[in-house]
């Protein structure tokens, strides 16, 4: 099989993660409980994979907060900055897993930035709704429907400036470009663990440059005597015995982009993009390419994205179709009618992907 | 034998503690805190030698992390609280 669904999760893991999690298996009872040997190994395999995400993403470990993924995580932060009827910005990028759970709390949300690959029409529109006063902003790194890296720097230091909290849904871009908590200044950075940063699915970090509301309550082998949930993190937002295999995983995966380079892969992964994106056009195919683009690309074809997507599947390429649960993304690029067939690479990106890629679409008739 | 304890709020301040003393060439070890030493309830700990003590403290101090108390516990099992 070919795959090229990066975007949904990193199916091919480094034997390292797939050893990580089987040792912890064998080796961890409950993290943070116990003082007997297993308990403390459990604790130490939490703390390790706190301590350098940490260091990849400029923090300290306790801000680092383990989640069942990124959207937990996107929950946990909205929910701690946005409060009922409250004008809220977001890109015209943002998946569902940030405009549900506004929607749910009825937020007034203000949509900045339509244009595709334009960092410039997503700055002044982003200005624009913060002037007019905003209570939060909320932004994804990038869009995980057609990989425009949005100018989240340039984002960041505007919501500093009108003194608006925001989050960073780096669902796309963990594991494979630059993202810290103290460079961005962010109130909340969201991430999967099972994504870029190859760790196993049940996975996600969320990093707090603030105190945030529990979502969930319960036992955290801390100051058990209380009844509220402690005021310190981790402890806050993690009750209940923790994804110790998964997080003995993610740590696996993180050590793996240590070793590599983040720059490396990410690299690796816009070429892939670039390349295939320009094979697709010369196969005449209508391609959603440009500069600010991460290892992402959506095209359309002669038929309906799912039906080409089940042809490719039967071809041995595995790849996404539909509308990726992001409308809005799809109404900001005009293809909420048709969605789109989506390549996403990951660490393994190569030539002989878009290639197979290629060769399939030939074969099929799908150009 | 006497020892030391040093408390913490959460076992992530405690390894973030064990982290920068082992580093200092301080040795401790990850321990639960006694239940008589725990106002609170559960927590976790360091245990090092009283030698070592003063020197830790500097450190933690030095690095930020945050830590509960300090005590002395004596082969009798009674521990004697330090003024850090």
């Amino acid at each position: 099989m070919i795959y090229l669904d990066y975007g949904a999760t990193s199916f091919h893991k480094p034997q390292s993660v797939r050893r990580a999690v089987q040792e912890a298996m064998l080796r961890c009872a409950n993290p943070g409980r116990g003082g007997y040997d297993a308990a403390i190994e459990a604790t130490r395999t939490v703390y390790r994979c706190r301590e350098t995400a940490a260091e990849l993403f400029s923090c300290q470990p306790e801000q680092v907060v383990f989640t069942a993924n990124c959207t937990h995580g996107l929950n946990i932060a909205i929910r701690t900055l946005v409060k009922p009827g409250k004008a809220v910005v977001i890109s015209g990028f943002e998946h569902n897993a940030v405009t549900r759970p506004l929607h749910g709390l009825k937020a007034d949300v203000r949509v900045a930035g339509r244009k595709l690959f334009d960092p410039a029409d997503t700055l002044e529109e982003f200005e624009k709704h913060l002037r007019t006063g905003a209570s939060a902003a909320v932004f994804t790194h990038v869009s995980n429907v057609f990989g425009y890296i949005l100018p989240v720097e340039e984002m960041a230091a505007l919501c500093r400036q009108y003194g608006v909290p925001f989050i960073v849904d780096a669902a796309q871009s963990a594991g494979a470009l630059p993202v810290g908590l103290s460079e961005l200044g962010a109130d909340f950075i969201a991430m999967p663990g099972h994504k870029g940063l190859l760790g196993p699915q049940g996975t996600g970090i969320l990093l707090c440059g603030r105190e945030p509301e529990p979502l969930m309550f319960g036992g955290t082998g801390s100051e058990s005597i209380r009844q509220e949930m402690p005021d310190f993190l981790p402890d806050r937002l993690e009750p209940g015995t923790q994804n110790v295999p998964g997080i003995a995983g993610l740590h696996a995966g993180l050590q793996f982009l240590k070793r590599t380079g983040i720059a490396n892969i990410g690299r690796r992964e816009q070429q892939a993009a670039r390349r295939c994106a320009g094979l697709l056009e010369r196969l005449g195919l209508q391609v959603f390419a440009g500069p600010h683009q991460a290892g992402t690309v959506s095209f359309l074809c002669r038929k309906d994205c799912e039906e080409a997507a089940q042809i490719l599947a039967r071809q041995g390429i595995a790849l996404r179709a539909g509308l990726h649960c992001a409308p809005l993304a799809h109404e900001s690029a005009g293809t909420l009618e048709t969605g789109t067939v989506r390549v996403s690479f990951g660490y393994d990106a190569s030539d002989s992907q878009t290639e197979a890629l290629g060769r399939a679409i030939r074969r099929s008739g799908l150009a | 034998m006497k020892y030391c304890i040093l408390t913490f709020r959460s076992v992530t301040f405690a390894q973030r503690g064990e982290s920068a003393l082992r580093k200092a060439g301080i040795d401790c070890s990850l321990i639960r805190t006694p239940k008589n030493l725990s106002s609170r309830g559960c927590g976790y700990s360091l245990r090092l030698k009283e030698r070592d003590a003063n020197e830790a403290v500097e450190r933690l101090h030095g690095d930020g992390i945050a830590f509960g108390k300090l005590y002395t516990v004596h082969p009798d099992g009674t521990a004697q609280e330090w003024q850090t």
